[in-house]
């Protein structure tokens, strides 16, 4: 993992948000530095979270828990899920311990605009995911 | 086990442990065990693939030398032949025929060798893809239990609660709310725009003497008379 892309990679997001017409705050997430923290405005609930490495850029943001899902609804969520994913542009489903999430990657070579693009898209993606996904949920509390 | 598999171990592994504990899992160490040996099997076949670059030059060498010795030695047969000595042609001849047995040995060789480090270059790559994979796994996983933490307190912040059961829907429905309402203020501000900017045109008609300062009264009577003399 490299610190010094991601900060390149931070820096270059701040710098050309405005030429993109969107308002993000990034910042270093974690003590290691591995791992920046995106927040679209208006869309504060659901952070990107992005890393570096030789490999790609990983760009992840969260969905919900296991909790959210409605056991009786879950194999038929998985599969709609699974059934989505080809069709979602850029971004696609996954799981991470016991959260769902939605990630996309970038060769790390893409440049800020690839990496704009990719940030909005999955941002809109993740909305419309909860949106299509809100059946197979637990009622809110 | 194929490169999935060991991925799949590991993530199973995480899936069933929560938070800090993701990070100690047993599937991570065994992964991360993995990668080490990786890394020790890559080290191993670079290591191979530089000795057995270095011996197949030599054999390159070899072969080519060989080569030389028997375009030298027909020649000193040639020239034997064109002496008359039949003996002497028949003895290099001899000696070209060894050559060319050695040579073909030697050629053997190197073509071992070329397979070889087509072979061993495959197998560096694949080594270098698979670690890469792994240690993308693994930090991937370390860096799940940091993120979630800080996901929980997120929500919990915008949620104004501190209750875990705070779900994706409700926010999904805050951020859309919030959508409308900056739509819905971009709207109202577009409109007093375009109200401003209309009463300022009808005061410059007015001003201007294109539009009837006066109007109204007189002028829709005036109207009416015309269209009654009409009927």
């Amino acid at each position: 993992m490299s610190t010094e892309k991601l900060e390149q990679l931070m820096k270059g997001l701040t710098d050309n948000q405005t030429s993109h017409g969107v308002s993000l705050s990034v910042e270093m997430f974690d003590a290691d530095n591995k791992v920046a923290c995106i927040k679209l405005e208006d869309r504060e609930e659901f952070p990107i979270y992005m890393t570096a490495d030789e490999g790609q850029i990983l760009c992840i943001s969260y969905l919900f828990g296991d909790a959210q899902v409605d056991p009786d609804k879950r194999t038929a969520m998985v599969e709609a899920m699974l059934m989505m994913n080809v069709s979602i542009p850029l971004s696609a489903f996954s799981k991470i311990g016991d959260q769902y999430i939605m990630f996309g990657a970038l060769s790390p070579k893409a440049n800020i605009d690839e990496l704009l693009h990719e940030i909005e898209l999955l941002s809109d993606n993740v909305l419309e995911a909860i949106e299509a996904v809100s059946d197979y949920l637990k009622e809110a509390a | 086990m194929g490169i999935f598999n060991k991925l799949l171990t590991a993530v199973r592994g995480g899936a069933t442990e929560v938070g800090e504990a993701i990070v100690d899992s047993q599937a991570i160490r065994i992964l991360e065990q993995e990668i080490r040996d990786s890394k020790k099997a890559l080290n191993d076949a670079k290591t191979g693939l530089t000795s057995i670059m270095a011996e197949k030059m030599g054999v390159d060498r070899k072969v080519k030398d060989l080569g030389e010795k028997i375009k030298e030695h027909e020649g000193y047969a040639i020239q034997a032949m064109d002496k008359g000595d039949e003996n002497l042609a028949l003895e290099i001849a001899t000696k070209i025929a060894e050559f060319e047995h050695e040579l073909s040995i030697q050629q053997g060789i190197r073509d071992g060798y070329d397979t070889k480090v087509v072979s061993l270059k495959k197998m560096i790559r694949q080594s270098e893809r698979n670690i890469q994979a792994m240690d993308r796994e693994v930090s991937v996983v370390k860096t799940t239990a940091k993120v979630q933490k800080a996901n929980d307190l997120a929500s919990a912040k915008f949620s104004g609660s501190n209750s875990s059961l705070n779900s994706a829907t409700d926010s999904l429905e805050r951020i859309k709310a919030r959508q409308q309402k900056r739509e819905d203020q971009a709207a109202a501000a577009m409109e007093l725009h375009s109200d401003e900017s209309g009463d300022d045109l009808q005061a410059k008609l007015k001003n201007a003497g294109i539009v009837d300062s006066g109007s109204s009264g007189s002028s829709i009577l005036d109207r009416l008379k015309k269209q009654k003399g009409q009927s």
